[in-house]
């Protein structure tokens, strides 16, 4: 397989005179409600590719070695233009997978910026009903300006279907798809980042189809939980739900992934609001989880 | 024929880059076009430009920022211009140069700054045209006695509206200018037009005073009162985002208003949603509007000057509403919102009726100006009719006495000023 590390930026200086074009290939794609995604290359296809196929890259952490790659065959379609599918199954693993052209066997391979990302299927995503496990795809643009696919995998999810803030609390209506709310013995749980592992637990509404909840977070418990730490920067509480018995049920994490937006944290913004000496904020995480910050004022 | 295009940076982002890169580039399926740029500050430009077309700085800022020509004021570019800051000596010479060497047949400047070094020096057999967009009547005064006295060696001026061009018919006395209306220019879409179904609002645009995005994110909530399960979808990115963020948390609004940076091509997201909105107090063209129109949205507009009513029919292809006036706005959005069929309907005509902003016709009528201009120029005749001359030099005879009263009583001041630090 063809794992040669990325040189496209070298080489495209090298080859082409005129810098002042980009040189480099890029692909439409185009993202379907059940997954499947369609790309197209936006060149015309030329003799320099033999057999072309992509290549998605789940991005591996620094400075560890790939480990998951996938491999699709590019075929002309009737405008003469080269596309290939990547079909709803198999599931790719949760992470951001890079987009490259092999353009034929045994070459090296190219990044690929975007072209047109036509991602309307995915807009009212949260309508639709996604059983387990749910994986979810996004194709995005990277920061350095390069076609990528940002996608999650879980047995279960919590979508948040809408967020009320006011200046004590917060209201999560959420929806789980993968599964359902037993009667009793659901619980929210709000865990807080680092080692202590402090949980809270809250008891939430569900509505008669197993699947709707709501809940609310009272910021002053939250802000009493800071505690001795108040000004020794910030906590965080992720939160999930436990649909039923503590023992029986892994929680699930509630976030927001049912939609077009690969990256929420700048987008989806909510009020702080200032409680004594802290202030608190929902946020959504890089990973569009649900997360609640707390951290000392800084007036 | 050789076609140039001036242009002041072709790697930034701007209204008015995009409508070169689409008029450059519809332009290169018949003949030789090159874009100068007059300012290049990175390796490649943020938009995508046909390789037909080519591209060739002039002052290269990551090397040249610091060269003692830079750090000297310009002279032949005008002082009164929005930037001048950003010219120099350097700029001077080496647009002079290229303009002397030049070997195109017609030379295109798209902006008031470069259009006067293209009337001063271009050499006698170039066509000279003009482009201007911005609007006569926004320039300040000083602006316009010095393009008074430059345009008038243009071949061809041309304006992105008829209202535009009406004021510098009536107020500049141009003879032998061919001034006229040239739109920008929106290529054909790529992707399927917008079907309507989606409850998202968009609009894009630097975020900015003038463009009043506070104004609508306000007639917006009239629109979520209702129907909650709406959303608006702001792109682009400026000085008004901290303001317009807390605005929208103070309306309550942070499920419904988003502020989504800035995104080129805009194409696949104008087709996430079924209307368009723009609030401006003032709007040269409305490049947004035609764009998103192009999509198959229709789009509710405030009725600025100048473009939005030479653009949209208003309940025909979209809707315009006062300036200023956020309820209109909110009850024409909530119009549409409503009654999906008719927003359907006038989304289907705004696709048809835009597509006479698409770049063949416009590049049709460009093809027109210079082909004119050329034979007059050759013929050594001037371009323009000449009846109604009298009458309209004592008319524009008016409106230069009264600017250049302007720039004297504006310097004038500033000289007081500068006294009394």
């Amino acid at each position: 397989m063809n794992t040669q590390p990325d040189k496209s930026r070298d080489t495209t200086r090298d080859k082409t005179r005129d810098t002042t074009h980009d040189a480099h290939l890029r692909v439409h794609c185009t993202a379907a409600a059940d997954g499947r995604i369609t790309f197209v290359l936006q060149q015309p296809a030329t003799a320099a590719l033999q057999s072309p196929q992509l290549l998605l890259r789940l991005r591996p952490k620094k400075g560890q070695p790939e480990k998951l790659l996938h491999v699709l065959d590019l075929e002309l379609a009737d405008d003469s233009r080269l596309s290939a599918v990547l079909e709803p199954q198999p599931t790719l693993a949760e992470g951001r997978w890079d987009v490259y052209l092999l353009p034929a066997p045994g070459a090296q391979r190219q990044r690929m910026r975007p072209g047109l990302r036509d991602q309307r299927a995915l807009v009212d995503g949260h309508t639709r009903d996604h059983p387990s496990p749910v994986a979810v795809r996004i194709p995005y643009t990277t920061k350095d300006g390069y076609l990528a696919v940002r996608t999650w995998l879980r047995t279960a999810h919590a979508e948040v279907e809408r967020l009320d803030v006011t200046d004590r609390s917060m209201t999560v209506r959420a929806r789980l798809h993968g599964a359902t709310l037993a009667e009793t013995a659901a619980a929210v749980r709000l865990r807080r980042r680092g080692g202590d592992g402090v949980v809270r637990t809250l008891g939430p509404q569900a509505e008669s189809d197993g699947r709707a909840f709501s809940f609310t977070v009272d910021y002053e418990e939250l802000a009493a939980d800071h505690g001795p730490t108040a000004g020794a920067g910030a906590r965080v509480w992720d939160i999930s739900v436990q649909p039923g018995p503590a023992a029986g049920t892994p929680p699930i994490r509630i976030g927001r992934l049912l939609d077009d937006v690969a990256d929420r944290k700048e987008i989806f913004v909510y009020p702080t609001a200032a409680v004594g000496d802290v202030t608190v904020r929902p946020y959504f995480t890089v990973d569009n989880d649900l997360s609640v910050e707390v951290a000392a004022a800084t007036e | 024929m050789k076609i140039s295009f001036l242009l002041h940076n072709a790697y930034g982002i701007g209204g008015t880059i995009t409508t070169t890169f689409n008029l450059a580039q519809a332009l290169a399926e018949r003949h030789e076009v090159e874009i100068v740029s007059v300012l290049r500050h990175r390796e490649r430009p943020n938009f995508t430009l046909d390789p037909r077309v080519s591209l060739r700085p002039l002052v290269d800022l990551r090397h040249e920022k610091e060269h003692p020509l830079h750090l000297r004021p310009a002279r032949v570019f005008p002082v009164a211009e929005y930037r001048y800051q950003q010219y120099s000596e350097l700029t001077d010479q080496r647009i002079g140069e290229c303009l002397a060497a030049i070997d195109a047949d017609v030379v295109i400047g798209t902006r008031p700054g470069l259009n006067v070094h293209l009337a001063l020096q271009a050499p006698e057999h170039v066509v000279r045209v003009g482009q201007e967009h911005l609007t006569l009547d926004n320039h300040p005064p000083r602006l316009r006695t010095a393009l008074r006295r430059a345009y008038r060696r243009l071949d061809v001026l041309t304006t992105v509206t008829e209202a535009d061009a009406a004021a510098y018919r009536r107020k500049m006395r141009l003879p032998g200018v061919r001034v006229a209306a040239l739109p920008n220019s929106v290529p054909d879409p790529v992707l399927p037009a917008a079907d309507g179904t989606a409850k998202v609002v968009v609009a894009a645009g630097r975020l900015v005073p003038v463009k009043r995005y506070d104004l609508l994110v306000e007639a917006f909530a009239l629109v979520t009162a209702e129907r909650p399960d709406w959303q608006l979808r702001i792109y682009g990115k400026g000085e008004e985002y901290a303001r317009l963020r807390q605005l929208v948390h103070r309306l309550g609004l942070s499920e419904n208003v988003f502020l989504m940076g800035a995104a080129a091509p805009m194409e696949a997201e104008w087709v996430k949603g079924s209307i368009g909105a723009a609030a401006s107090n003032f709007e040269p063209f409305g490049m947004t509007i035609v764009e998103a129109m192009r999509c198959g949205l229709p789009v509710v507009s405030t009725d600025c000057p100048y473009g939005p009513g030479e653009i949209i029919e208003d309940g025909v292809d979209g809707r315009l509403v006062p300036v200023g006036d956020r309820d209109a706005l909110g009850a024409a959005l909530l119009d549409l919102v409503r009654d999906d069929e008719r927003r359907r309907r006038m989304g289907r005509t705004a696709m048809e009726n835009a597509r006479r902003f698409a770049p063949v016709p416009v590049v049709e009528q460009a093809e027109r100006l210079i082909g004119e201009a050329m034979s007059a120029r050759r013929a050594g005749q001037l371009v323009t009719p000449q009846s109604g001359r009298i009458q309209r030099a004592l008319v524009s005879q008016g409106f230069a006495a009264r600017d250049a009263a302007y720039a004297v009583a504006s310097g004038a001041l500033r000289t007081v000023r500068r006294g009394r630090r």
